[in-house]
C-alpha cells in the first residue's frame, strides 16, 4: 500500500509551489510592508484547522450515529492534523506579529480561543492514547470530538465579538472581501494548496491507521499464544463491527 | 533582520513543519512493514 498515492501529492506540489511563487510576486501591503506575505501561509493553515477539527466533529457525530470504525479512524486522523496545523497558525501569528504588533503574544481573544482550542484538542489526542478499549476509546473521544467542534465557530467570531488586537475577518465574511483582488488571488490559490496538501496527509495518516491496527492486531495474537491458557486476554466491553 | 529574511524564515518554518510531518509518516509506515516482515 502506498501511503501517499501518486496524483494527489504531484497536485498539492504543484500548487503549493505556485502558492509560494505568488506570494513572493505579490504586492506588499501599504502599512505591514513585505511581513503581510505570512498572511499566505498564516491564513491557509488557520482554515486547515478549522477544515480538519469540523470533520472530526462530523466524523465523531457519524461514529455516535453509525457505531462504524472508519468513522473513528477519521475522527482521530483529522484531529491530528488539526492540531499540527493549528500549532502552526499559532507560531506563524507570533512569527507575524512580533514585527508588526510588537509582541510575541498578547491576551486577544483570538489568540487566547485558538489556544484554548489547541489544548482541547491535544487533549482529545492524549485521551484517545490513554484508553485501550476500541469501543470506549472510540465512544468517549466522539463524544469529546462532537463538542469541542463548537470551539471553530468561537475562534473565527472572536473577532468580532469582543475587542480584539487582532484584525477582523477579511474573507469569511458578509458582503465583498476587503482585501486587494492581487492579494485575494494569490491567498486563495494558497488555500487550496495547503487544502489538498492536508487531503493527502489525511489519507496518508488514515492508511498508517489501518497498519498500525494490523500490527496491533498480530501482536495480540502473538502473545496469546504464548501465554497459552494460563493467561486470560482481558475482558473489554465491546466491539465495533470493523475495529 | 530585513522584511524578506523574517517572511522567509517563516516560510521555511511552515514547509518544515509540513515536510517533517510526511516525512514521519513515512517513517512510522516503513517500520510498521518491516516488523510485520519480521514477524
Amino acid at each position: 500500500m502506498n501511503l501517499l498515492g501518486r496524483r494527489l501529492p504531484a497536485a498539492a506540489l504543484v500548487l503549493l509551489a505556485g502558492g509560494l511563487v505568488g506570494a513572493v510576486l505579490a504586492p506588499p501591503d501599504r502599512f505591514q510592508g513585505d511581513y503581510q506575505r505570512l498572511m499566505y501561509v498564516h491564513v491557509p493553515t488557520a482554515w486547515v484547522a478549522y477544515l480538519c477539527f469540523g470533520l472530526t466533529g462530523v466524523a465523531s457525530a457519524l461514529w455516535l450515529w453509525r457505531r462504524t470504525g472508519r468513522f473513528d479512524r477519521l475522527a482521530a486522523a483529522s484531529a491530528e492534523l488539526g492540531v499540527l496545523f493549528t500549532g502552526l497558525t499559532i507560531v506563524l501569528g507570533s512569527w507575524w506579529g512580533k514585527p508588526v504588533w510588537g509582541v510575541w503574544w498578547t491576551w486577544d481573544p483570538r489568540l487566547v480561543t485558538t489556544a484554548l482550542m489547541f489544548f482541547v484538542y491535544l487533549g482529545y489526542l492524549a485521551l484517545r492514547r490513554a484508553t485501550l478499549d476500541p469501543l470506549a476509546r472510540a465512544r468517549r473521544s466522539a463524544v469529546l470530538g462532537v463538542v469541542a467542534v463548537v470551539q471553530v465557530p468561537v475562534v473565527h467570531m472572536s473577532v468580532v465579538w469582543w475587542r480584539a488586537l487582532h484584525q477582523p475577518p477579511t474573507v469569511l465574511k458578509p458582503g465583498d472581501p476587503t482585501i486587494d483582488h492581487r492579494m485575494l488571488a494569490v491567498l486563495l490559490l494558497n488555500v487550496v494548496a495547503f487544502t489538498v496538501f492536508a487531503l493527502m496527509l489525511l489519507r496518508a495518516r488514515l492508511r498508517l491507521t489501518v497498519l498500525e491496527d494490523e500490527l496491533a492486531t498480530a501482536r495480540a495474537a502473538e502473545d496469546t499464544e504464548v501465554a497459552g491458557g494460563v493467561v486470560t486476554a482481558p475482558q473489554l466491553e465491546g466491539r465495533m463491527r470493523d475495529v | 533582520m530585513s522584511e524578506w529574511a523574517w517572511v522567509t524564515i517563516g516560510f521555511v518554518i511552515t514547509f518544515g513543519a509540513l515536510a517533517g510531518y510526511t516525512l514521519r509518516l513515512r517513517l512510522r509506515a516503513e517500520a510498521i512493514r518491516r516488523e510485520r516482515v519480521r514477524r
